[in-house]
């Protein structure tokens, strides 16, 4: 259902609500443990495939903004800079040369804008101000999409590091559940309708 | 290997009795059926032969970069124009398959619903429809339930019998799935509101049958292969069982580009590439087609000859017309309990109620309605939705907030419906684009009928209404009010009938002009059902396969 799923995506990211009341995953100790984790691995500069070491910099402080660690674990915990190199040296040259171009394009404008070179040696509030300015550029809507995808796919594509994305939405990878599934039918068992 | 040790190795250069082009659905049944009637049976697969060990809960692999269905990536790219005025425009795909043994039943959803008494003869009931060619089928319900009621024992089908449901020669083998919260909230609303919900019949075995196990409910089977073989693909069910016979040869990675004709006009050679690229030509007494509704008319279309100047089998000109896809429509809705509508099948209830609209609503359809997860339980492409009731934030911390309860505390009320036959809704050959064989791309030119939409939108509108019955506390809803373009139900592009000027097959899906091919799939059906059109498409393959080791015994092939 590809062609729905896309039209449906679209249409659900103009749709109007608010969510209210987040849940919070993980206890504080647990954050700290999987931050400090993340931030060795990216000081260890685990070896890249085809970013080059300037490249994982700014686009990690990129996905960092689309998913930020605040109360809980973002695209930087997950390693999702990881996973990005993993699956653009899996024959997707294009895309990559769409971040080169985006990360050369937001560069320019960091530097007209706040006088420095780099993205990520901008503070987060001006990240945000600079990612939403290109937010309907084909630069951010790939990276969120390799963002998205490297939080919330299988560890073994090199991010969603500990499950942390899967944590993070309540989705426990289990291959075999018992009902009760949820709370409406363990009520309807439990009035025997 | 066991099952490999029991395979035969047919010569190329000596006919086989049948060859068979793809081993899905209808292909996996025919394997089955023709080769344990004792016939010298060769399968022609495009795709590997994965097991259930192979399956994996892999979003990234199955959803992104196709590893089951196929598409650019791998070398397959289609095109697709709303109609023939349009340029036609490259896509990842368009018409989405799965290239494995078993086809598209090993990740697809596992909903059966058959087909009712009404759809074989609703063009009759119900009148014409002025531009489309909708009509009759040359088979009624009678004549397929024995075969239904096969493919329930066969193949596997779990529910549960009653007065809701079509009319049958016998019970279920498997009761039906524990009911799910989504469907708690489905079925009290659809109760208020005075309808008839009643547990959904799915091809996943609730529990062991056949010697397959049950159902552990892991959630993942829209869109995965299974994992423990408890979903009924004809990979599980039938494969196994052609093997054994002895008579049934596999050919995995096996493409085939052309169906060859004799002198006298008949089916006697099927080429095909091996993986590698060798070519290959098969000789064969009869050739079974069972490719799906998107690559059986294209073989057809690509098998032009001298002979056959307009394609195989297609004097009447109708081969790759009538393409139907089934609409769909969703409304999701936000619970204050956990739900967790991404554990175990995907829906175990369903309404009928609407399966037929008033007419005084002034255009045709109907449909059903089951409850689901949004995103089909999958991760990735929930978030990638974009916090589905959130106000916009697609990205941030606002935004990874929303996803947090999402996941888990929505149901989706899906409708699932008609779709009509029209003359210029096709499958053909692109002039320009071609695949990494060099064979023209698959070019699909496609528009829902005004009808069509307006159905959508009627389940729509009812699913909205529904979730707001079930106390939904947010909701959210979608349907293709600019019609649809793309789809994974390929239907009726070699519809059966038994007029040779206005259908391909007749009613044992024998080809009106050659004698020795038959083409056995969704290409065949004449209409489209209600959205769930596989148990269909397999009871045709059990009925086809009846008659055709009838005709081969008279010596009538």
């Amino acid at each position: 259902m590809i062609d729905t799923q896309l039209s449906r995506r679209a249409f659900l990211r103009s749709a109007s609500a608010a969510a209210k009341n987040s849940i919070i995953v993980l206890g504080l100790p647990a954050i700290l443990v999987s931050c400090e984790r993340s931030k060795q691995a990216i000081l260890n500069n685990e070896e890249f495939s085809v970013l080059t070491e300037e490249e994982a910099q700014e686009l990690h402080a990129v996905a960092a903004r689309i998913i930020p660690t605040d109360e809980t674990p973002g695209a930087t915990e997950a390693g999702v800079i990881y996973f990005i190199d993993n699956v653009l040296n899996d024959k997707r040259e294009a895309e990559h040369e769409t971040l080169r171009i985006g990360l050369r394009e937001i560069q320019i404008a960091a530097a007209q804008k706040f006088n420095v070179s780099y993205f990520h040696e901008l503070e987060p509030e001006q990240q945000d101000q600079l990612l939403t300015e290109f937010e309907n550029t084909e630069f951010f809507g790939t990276i969120r999409f390799l963002t998205i995808a490297g939080m919330f796919s299988l560890p073994e594509y090199g991010g969603n590091r500990d499950k942390v994305g899967y944590e993070l939405i309540g989705f426990e990878d289990r291959h075999a559940w018992q009902p009760p599934y949820g709370f409406y039918d363990a009520d309807y068992a439990q009035r025997g309708e | 290997m066991a099952e490999a040790s029991t395979q035969p190795s047919y010569s190329t250069r000596e006919e086989v009795d049948f060859v068979i082009v793809g081993s899905g659905a209808a292909g996996g049944v025919m394997a089955k059926e023709l080769s344990t009637a004792g016939f010298s049976v060769v399968v022609l697969e495009q795709g590997p032969h994965l097991k259930a060990a192979d399956f994996k809960h892999d979003e990234w692999g199955y959803d992104v970069n196709k590893d089951l269905t196929w598409g650019a990536r791998q070398g397959y790219p289609q095109t697709f124009r709303k109609s023939v005025d349009e340029e036609t425009v490259t896509r990842e795909s368009v018409l989405d398959y799965a290239h494995n043994v078993g086809g598209s039943s090993v990740h697809f959803s596992g909903n059966f619903w058959r087909f009712r008494p009404i759809d074989f003869m609703e063009a009759s009931v119900r009148g014409p429809i002025a531009g489309t060619n909708f009509a009759d089928w040359p088979i009624s319900y009678d004549d397929l339930e024995p075969y239904y009621t096969k493919v329930d024992w066969e193949v596997g089908v779990s529910g549960l019998a009653g007065p809701w449901d079509p009319p049958r020669s016998r019970e279920y083998p498997c009761p039906p799935m524990p009911v799910k919260s989504s469907d708690v909230l489905l079925e009290r609303a659809a109760k208020k509101m005075g309808l008839t919900p009643y547990p959904a019949p799915v091809a996943i075995l609730s529990q062991p049958h056949n010697g397959r196990p049950g159902c552990i409910h892991c959630g993942f089977c829209n869109g995965y292969g299974c994992e423990v073989n408890a979903k009924s693909s004809s990979m599980a069910s039938m494969i196994p069982l052609a093997l054994a016979s002895g008579n049934c040869e596999l050919r995995t990675g096996c493409t085939v580009s052309r169906v060859n004709t004799d002198e006298n006009g008949r089916a006697n050679e099927v080429l095909y590439w091996e993986e590698d690229g060798t070519e290959q030509a098969q000789l064969a007494k009869a050739v079974v087609l069972c490719a799906n509704g998107a690559e059986t008319p294209r073989l057809l279309l690509a098998s032009e000859s001298e002979q056959h100047p307009n394609g195989l089998a297609n004097s009447s000109g109708v081969v790759g017309t009538n393409l139907m896809f089934n609409g769909y429509s969703t409304a999701v809705g936000l619970f204050d309990e956990p739900v967790n509508a991404h554990k175990s099948v995907p829906a175990t209830r369903v309404l009928h109620d609407f399966y037929e609209l008033d007419p005084s609503l002034g255009f045709y359809g109907g449909g059903g309605i089951d409850a689901r997860h949004f995103s089909a339980g999958r991760p990735m492409n929930m978030a990638l939705a974009g916090g589905l009731l959130g106000n916009g934030p697609t990205w941030g911390s606002e935004y990874k907030k929303n996803l947090q309860k999402e996941f888990t505390h929505t149901a989706a009320f899906d409708g699932h419906t008609t779709s009509l036959p029209l003359a210029t809704n096709t499958v053909t050959l692109d002039p320009v684009l071609k695949d990494k064989w060099g064979r023209a791309a698959m070019r699909t030119t496609y528009s829902d009928h005004p009808d069509d939409i307006a159905t959508m939108k009627f389940f729509y509108d009812k699913t909205m209404e529904l979730l707001d019955v079930a106390g939904a506390t947010k909701s959210v809803g979608f349907y293709a009010e600019d019609g649809q373009e793309g789809n994974v139900h390929l239907l009726g592009t070699c519809r059966m009938g038994n007029d040779p000027s206005t259908s391909v097959v007749d009613k044992f899906n024998r080809s009106h002009d050659v004698e020795n091919l038959f083409m056995v799939d969704g290409s065949s059906l004449v209409t489209s059902g209600r959205g769930q059109p596989t148990m269909t498409i397999m009871a045709l393959a059990f009925r086809a396969a009846d008659n055709i080791i009838q005709f081969a015994r008279r010596g009538e092939i």
